[in-house]
């Protein structure tokens, strides 16, 4: 019956605006992360595309609740069409038929993209890092911290420091300060002495933590003075550097963990096929630089890296003189241990 | 027969609301409630397997044969059908590590891959995951469609190797303690609205009309600017170097800042603020309704201020205070953006773990066993309000 209603009324409204209906295509709705990284990618990516084809893109933000897809899907109403997700809600998403499967027509040949960035249903949005930022006016020069064992230094470094409130990026950060290498990291993460050592280098600096849950609470405790030194994605701490000219710097050779967020296209999204042709577009290199020229992300095909002006490039996690510190987040790993973790870390946050 | 037709009339003017109600609350949330107990995405994608469990043992070493060919049909049909991911979550939950177990053999199971006679032995050879008794042991237990699991679990419970109930280990230990301190939170908050809502409201109810209108306004106000950015400018003003803190800096009260935001203090300060205005709205119109006379002949009868605000103004208010409280508590069970943005570390609440169930990790079971319980115990909040408000109105009546 609903169907039906729509069909006609559809029809209805094709009928009212027949003439119309040539030359405004329908928009596709797109579901990002919101603030500066959708502004990123309405000015460098979406507004070009629909100067080039017609088609309007209509933006939404969310937190990456891959629940509202699965709802959506199971009510039959579905309002997203493409959304970005980050890995591990990928691997569930597509394993459970949220999302469609790409084609090779689509994304291009898998070998252009850097590894992690192509997955069987997205194309990376985003290569973002979590990586030691710290205040230069309050460590300047040579007292710098340099290493996640100098974060985890309460004598040398006093003072509160920022962490993300989650297992996820914590426990990779306190085991290298163990001195865990990267490498190494999720041989020792998935075993019980691992996880039991990670949460007793968190034990050592519990009372010294302001936790923050949003980025732009991570970014106010630094310019509140509340914190001097935190964790926090790239490109925020870039953006307030080089932007709002804030007194903020990376530690990139302190180590750091890099993840992808990737665009899919919801299966039986009402512009399921536009979402497509959008994603076919994207894939691209070109269009791709687009947004990595204005936000500190990397983004999938290799070519695209070649895009980006030199002096900007530095800011990327995916540069080569800064990959050389970095390993990427296991999403398998995360995908089949994030709820056990993540509870064990509230149940020891709370305690 | 205009009677019988007038309640035909007013049916049918509230037929809508009560199809509203209906349709679009009370039946998704029973729905939604209902996946707490659900198991049929187990019992119904691994029914071979189940079946051919019958009877085994865990101390009897892994199953034989016939359980293994089980298996094997059953994934490929559950990969057919798209249902591989859930199935593989749900043995995820129970036993960490073996989502991807679970998809690559389906995968195999339904590409023709595992054809060998026998084929445990091909199962076993090709994902050696398989041998883990764990795994077998949660499987056999799945006959039912339904399911305690998710209950068990929001009370730190499990079911141990025997299929008896036993506590989980501290470590894992979250949900109970989190309900308590909800429950708590929610009561200190609606005891302070309360304390800080009388006064006020006798200040509006006494002061002259164009005050009176003007407090009103100021009390509303808040009510009209969102939740998040109220909740978020406590974060300001409470900082390290926020205003409070260089005031007493500044007054030579305190050397040095004080710990003030991320706190059970600034959590009490942010929902307060949030949820006070409720109680003086209530607290208000009851107030309202209050002749001044009474007051005034219990003071002229000598009574003290004091009393005589204990013993006629209070009593007659009271109703007001009990509704007030019961929206309050009722709105502060929920909070969990709050608690988040403002309270530390240990001041979390259970709805921020049913979001995080719901909406990140997809366990939908959980997330409604945690909404079940906090339910309940709004049930049992409801029910004591009105308790004391129907003992409290029968003494009156008798006085």
């Amino acid at each position: 019956m609903r169907t039906y209603l729509q069909a006609v009324s559809a029809a209805a409204i094709c009928l009212a605006t027949s003439t119309l209906a040539a030359s405004a295509a329908d928009p596709v709705t797109v579901v990002g992360w919101g603030g500066t990284w959708d502004k990123a990618y309405k000015d460098g990516v979406w507004d070009k595309y629909t100067e080039k084809t017609g088609v309007p893109i209509v933006m939404e933000e969310w937190g990456g609740e891959v629940a509202k897809v699965r709802a959506q899907v199971q009510a039959g109403n579905i309002t997203y069409d493409v959304v970005s997700v980050e890995a591990p809600a990928m691997e569930v998403g597509c394993a459970e038929g949220l999302f469609v499967p790409l084609t090779p027509e689509i994304t291009g040949d898998a070998a252009n993209y850097l590894p992690g960035t192509l997955h069987e249903c997205g194309v990376a949005s985003d290569t973002w890092a979590t990586v030691l930022a710290y205040n230069t006016k309050v460590y300047k020069g040579d007292a710098a911290p340099k290493s996640w064992a100098d974060f985890w230094n309460v004598e040398k470094f006093p003072g509160k420091r920022g962490l993300y409130q989650q297992a996820q990026f914590t426990l990779e950060n306190a085991l290298m300060a163990d001195g865990v290498k990267r490498e190494d990291m999720y041989k020792v993460l998935a075993t019980p002495e691992g996880v039991d050592r990670a949460f007793a280098m968190l034990d050592k600096i519990k009372a010294h933590v302001v936790w923050w849950s949003t980025t732009t609470q991570g970014i106010q405790n630094l310019d509140s003075g509340e914190v001097a030194l935190s964790d926090g994605f790239n490109a925020r701490i870039t953006n307030e550097a080089i932007n709002e000219k804030k007194p903020y710097a990376i530690a990139w050779d302190a180590g750091f963990f890099y993840g992808t967020d990737y665009w899919a296209v919801v299966k039986g999204a009402p512009h399921q096929q536009a979402g497509l042709d959008l994603l076919k577009w994207f894939s691209i290199p070109e269009n791709q630089a687009g947004f990595s020229k204005l936000y500190a992300y990397g983004t999938g095909r290799k070519e695209a890296a070649d895009l980006i002006p030199a002096d900007w490039k530095v800011n990327l996690p995916t540069s080569p003189e800064h990959l050389q510190y970095g390993a990427s987040y296991d999403n398998d790993f995360w995908t089949e241990h994030k709820e056990a973790l993540e509870e064990r870390f509230k149940a020891w946050l709370a305690k | 027969m205009k009677r019988r037709q007038r309640g035909g009339m007013l049916a049918l003017l509230t037929a809508p609301l009560i199809l509203f109600v209906v349709i679009l609350f009370l039946w998704p949330v029973a729905r939604f409630l209902a996946l707490a107990v659900d198991n049929s995405d187990f019992s119904n994608n691994l029914p071979r397997t189940i079946a051919a469990l019958a009877g085994w043992k865990a101390d009897s070493g892994l199953p034989g044969e016939p359980v293994f060919a089980a298996l094997v049909e059953d994934l490929a049909d559950a990969r057919r059908a798209g249902k591989e991911g859930v199935l593989a979550q749900l043995v995820n939950q129970r036993v960490v590590g073996s989502r991807f177990l679970v998809i690559k053999t389906a995968k195999d199971a339904a590409d023709g891959k595992l054809t060998m006679r026998p084929v445990r032995d091909e199962v076993l050879s090709k994902q050696g995951g398989w041998k883990n008794i764990d795994l077998w042991q949660v499987i056999a237990r799945q006959q039912s469609a339904r399911t305690d699991y998710y209950l068990l679990a929001s009370l730190d419970l499990k079911r141990g190797a025997d299929n008896s109930i036993e506590a989980v280990s501290a470590d894992r230990a979250i949900f109970v303690d989190a309900l308590l301190r909800t429950i708590w939170i929610s009561i200190v908050v609606t005891v302070i609205c309360a304390v800080l809502a009388v006064p006020l409201a006798q200040a509006i109810v006494s002061a002259p009309p164009a005050w009176s209108k003007l407090m009103f306004a100021l009390i509303l106000f808040p009510l009209w600017t969102s939740l998040l950015v109220r909740t978020v400018i406590w974060i300001i003003v409470l900082q390290k170097n926020g205003p409070v803190n260089s005031t007493l800096l500044g007054l030579g009260i305190v050397s040095e800042p004080l710990d003030l935001i991320y706190t059970r203090f600034s959590l009490y300060l942010a929902m307060v603020q949030v949820l006070l205005p409720m109680m003086v709205l209530s607290v208000v119109a009851v107030m309202r309704r209050v002749p001044t006379t009474y007051m005034r002949a219990a003071l002229s009868l000598g009574a003290p201020w004091l009393t005589a605000w204990r013993r006629v103004q209070l009593p007659l208010i009271l109703p007001g205070i009990l509704s007030g409280g019961a929206i309050v508590f009722v709105f502060a069970l929920g909070y969990y953006i709050t608690p988040t943005l403002v309270g530390g570390p240990t001041d979390q609440m259970i709805s921020s773990y049913i979001a995080f169930y719901t909406n990140s990790t997809l366990n939908w079971g959980m997330g409604a066993a945690l909404s079940l319980q906090l339910l309940m115990i709004l049930v049992l909040f409801a029910l004591l309000f009105w308790t004391a408000s129907v003992l409290f109105r029968r003494k009156a009546h008798v006085a």
